[in-house]
């Protein structure tokens, strides 16, 4: 648990970051650094794009899953690790 | 076709039709039934012949559902001449075909029915054979079947035959519908690429309808006889009048009181549901209806069955899709029934409590791999480089801009970035290793060299993808002081350390202690390790020595040889050598040889020959040893007047080697000669680490405590080509090359390993060998 909480902390303070948010699959933030209402925007946002390229992923091949999704705007950098229960999103502004 | 039924003859066993009797189960053997002509008649079935006969071999057959087995029973119709006239059946039945049951149609109570319908249906079908079921199944189908007839069917369908009927040919409806779907079944089973032929063939005129005209065209040639018969008949009226028998008459039926009844039914509701079924969302269906088939055979509970195909929908499955899962699984398993009366409970999933998310395995795999991804983010132009790809900045490719420099480019060296973290900071690296395996991933021991100020030491694996943050931290009780990973298995790390134990550890699982320690070993190391070695003996003395073994030198004068013994669980020390003090010859000859051992520093195996193998000592001699001799030296080489700190083959030529120590040499020799070949020094410090680059046979790295040297003998025998100052303060302690790519790693005091990478730096290569075998030469060739 420590362990968890340590490399939390670690990936909030790497260059650039800017936020770190853990929702569960209801859309309740767990953990997260921003504020209530960037968080509950981001969260249900990102949800739905993320149930769309599931889904895209899994009509071109059922048994393919989609583990990851990376969304590169021009000012930063959006990370997405869907999973069943949770998702945990990161947003970065990348070095260049 | 004839024009009139005048008579048929109908043996019936059960009821007959007029008589309207309850179903009489006795069967009498010659009941005819002679019809009147009547308007009805006109749909006579079959050709030819005026009247018909209907024979129906009575017999003592009984109208019973259960029965199987139908007697044969045929039925033959004969006009009036007694003349065969049985219609021949369109639809032949196979002469081994299963006695018919009779169908359920055939156990319809009777009715009353008329004789007209009777013969609108059977009379297609009946033959020699009954096949009173085969077609009026058709016909049943297609049209508006009375039950009368179908009493009559059935009725028929139990007639005992006369003797010269075969008995096995009675086919009833259900007989018939079986054998359809025998056929069906073979059918599916044969390949459907077969070609298949299709004969067209026409078949007998079937006459199903014949209503003879009333009246006769004055042009016909019968209407002579018919006008003939018409006036005698008026004549007969006449001269009959007042008789009953010819007069038209009139009657009246009864008509039944009619009475309204209303039903009144609560309102239907409608309501509209729509899905959208994916092409996963089918998927996940059909293999969760899958392994709840597999589970029905197992068990026959069905609430876990419902149980188990909810718990397979996400929380997003409507009501509608159940139905879609369970209608699916029909097809699929036999007890569909079953499950679709199953209650369709919307699944209520468990909540997970947040922290037991935090927990999870997959949280933690996902945080180490969103981490990766922002470092790579961060990093990504110094990784780019560092394995040599065009970096990307501004998603616009850089290519390599040193061909717009000026001259011959210089080479340098920039550096790219440097692993350490808070636990590393302060410590002194002592050691470096690269894993045989994944050319990642870098293990760093951290220790103190000086006898003061010991702390517990610590091994970090650093992996390229994370610079800031090390994949395993393993803490020991002493500093480490010498580092190795196992080429065999590639995840077994040795670590020496101050105290003389050795201990191997597991980098690919978590734990934090070490797999073996050396530290019950009876004749375990007294005095630090300074160097440890995995060495893989291809000819091996005995069979114990096979495989790979441990090699480690010591301060207490021992190199010794370690065997893990999985199941032993122990180290085992097969062997040992002992350094002998060299008494200088001239000065101390007074005094007693005292023997004792002096520390050994370094050692290294042969490229190529793994039993011979060198040794430094603190002395400052080199020494030659074979694994096969344990007590002596084959050579010894005398040049260095303090401690060898590192010995290492060239991996290229296989009779050259560099020795460095703190005389502030590096010396280069040749396995033949005693004399160094070259000698190289450039600053008055120790020279803590030497080692010759993997790719170019003239390069070699040094470091010294204040900078860090590259060397190429193929440009300068005499100065090194790069020098890089180390920061102030700051002592630089411990150079690695990379395998794959033209970078070089630097360990300082301060807990850092800086990662390096050589720019233009065109050493050539493949003539690399011979450009060092031509500087010694020349070297030689200019001595004497």
């Amino acid at each position: 648990m420590a362990e968890v909480e340590e490399t939390l902390k670690r990936i909030q303070t790497h260059e650039g970051v800017i936020g770190t948010i853990v929702v569960n699959a209801e859309g309740i933030p767990i953990r997260t650094t921003l504020d209530n209402s960037t968080t509950v925007q981001y969260a249900g946002l990102l949800h739905q794009l993320t149930m769309k390229a599931r889904s895209t992923v899994r009509d071109i091949d059922p048994q393919n899953d989609l583990t990851f999704l990376r969304i590169r705007s021009k000012k930063h950098e959006i990370m997405v690790a869907p999973d069943k229960e949770y998702m945990l999103i990161v947003i970065q502004n990348p070095s260049e | 076709l004839f024009n009139t039924l005048a008579a048929v003859r109908v043996k019936l066993n059960t009821m007959l039709l007029y008589s309207r009797s309850s179903r009489a189960m006795n069967i009498s053997t010659s009941g005819i039934l002679r019809l009147n002509r009547s308007a009805t008649y006109a749909r006579s079935i079959n050709a030819s012949v005026s009247r018909k006969s209907f024979c129906l071999a009575a017999d003592s057959k009984i109208l019973e559902k259960s029965s199987v087995q139908t007697p044969k029973h045929t039925i033959q119709v004969l006009d009036e001449n007694g003349k065969d006239v049985t219609p021949r059946p369109v639809y032949q039945p196979d002469p081994a075909a299963v006695q018919s049951k009779h169908s359920k149609i055939f156990a319809s109570d009777t009715s009353g029915g008329t004789m007209s319908d009777f013969y609108s249906t059977t009379y297609q079908t009946t033959t020699n054979a009954s096949f009173a079921g085969a077609f009026t199944r058709s016909l049943f189908g297609s049209g508006s079947v009375s039950i009368g007839s179908q009493s009559i069917m059935e009725s028929m369908s139990e007639e005992i035959e006369d003797p010269s009927s075969k008995r096995d040919n009675s086919i009833s409806l259900s007989d018939v519908q079986v054998k359809r779907e025998e056929v069906k079944e073979l059918i599916q089973e044969e390949m459907l690429d077969d070609m298949v032929d299709l004969y067209l063939v026409e078949s007998d005129t079937l006459c199903l309808l014949d209503m003879p005209a009333i009246s006769v065209s004055v042009d016909s040639m019968e209407a002579e006889s018919v006008k003939e018969r018409n006036s005698r008949y008026t004549e007969l009226c006449k001269n009959r009048t007042g008789n009953d028998k010819y007069m038209g008459r009139s009657m009246q039926t009864f008509n039944g009181a009619s009475k309204t009844k209303e039903v009144q039914s609560e309102a239907i509701t409608m309501a509209d549901a729509a899905t959208i079924a994916n092409n996963w969302d089918m998927y996940d269906s059909f293999c969760s209806a899958g392994q709840g088939e597999v589970d029905l055979s197992t068990d026959t509970d069905k609430a876990s069955i419902a149980e188990m195909i909810h718990q397979n929908h996400g929380p997003t499955r409507t009501m509608e899709r159940t139905m879609s899962v369970i209608s699916s699984s029909t097809i699929v398993s036999s007890s569909s029934s079953r499950m679709e009366m199953e209650p369709f409970v919307v699944p209520s999933e468990s909540k997970p409590d947040p922290e037991l998310i935090l927990q999870s395995e997959e949280f933690q795999q996902h945080l180490f791999v969103m981490e990766r991804i922002i470092l790579e983010n961060i990093y990504q132009p110094k990784l780019a480089a560092y394995r040599q790809l065009p970096t990307l900045e501004g998603m616009v490719l850089l290519e390599e801009s040193s061909l717009d420099e000026e001259g011959p480019p210089t080479p340098a060296l920039e550096r790219l970035w440097s692993f350490s973290c808070e636990l590393t900071t302060g410590r002194n690296v002592s050691s470096m290793a690269w894993n045989k395996r994944n050319p990642d991933l870098l293990a760093v021991g951290y220790g103190q060299f000086a006898f003061k100020d010991q702390k517990p030491g610590l091994v970090c694996c650093w992996s390229l993808k994370n610079p800031s943050w090390p994949e395993r931290i393993f803490t020991c009780q002493s500093g480490v002081t010498a580092l190795d990973f196992s080429a065999s298995s590639a995840s077994m790390l040795a670590v020496g350390m101050h105290d003389g134990t050795i201990a191997t550890y597991n980098v690919q699982s978590r734990e934090k202690t070490p797999v073996i320690d050396s530290s019950d070993c009876v004749h375990k190391h007294t005095s630090p390790v300074w160097q440890v070695r995995w060495i893989n003996h291809e000819r091996a003395l005995s069979g114990e020595d096979k495989g790979e073994a441990l090699i480690s030198v010591s301060a207490d004068g021992r190199i010794s040889k370690w065997f893990l013994r999985k199941d032993l669980m122990k180290l085992k020390r097969t062997r040992n050598d002992r350094f002998k003090r060299q008494v200088g010859e001239k000065e101390r000859k007074s005094e007693a040889l005292i023997s004792r051992q002096a520390p050994g520093l370094c050692f290294d195996f042969h490229p190529t020959d793994s039993n011979i193998y060198l040794a430094g000592t603190e002395e400052g001699h080199i020494h030659k040893c074979s694994c096969s001799y344990n007590e002596q030296f084959l050579e010894t080489y005398q040049a260095h007047k303090g401690p060898l700190y590192r010995i290492t083959w060239s991996p290229f030529c296989s009779d050259v080697f560099l020795s460095c120590s703190s005389d502030w040499t590096i010396q280069l020799w040749r396995q033949d000669l005693f004399t160094p070949v070259l000698g190289f020094m450039s600053t008055q410090r120790a020279v803590y680490d030497v080692m010759w680059s993997p790719k170019w046979a003239t390069v070699f790295g040094a470091v010294n405590e204040g900078r860090m040297e590259i060397w190429d003998l193929g440009a300068s025998i005499l100065d090194p080509t790069i020098v890089n100052p180390a920061s102030p303060g700051v002592k630089l302690t411990s150079l690695l090359f990379a395998t794959e790519t033209d970078c070089v790693l630097v360990g300082d005091s301060d807990g850092q390993v800086s990662v390096y990478q050589l720019k233009n730096f065109t050493a050539g290569e493949g003539t690399q060998v011979g450009t060092l075998e031509d500087i010694i030469g020349s070297t030689l060739a200019s001595q004497l």
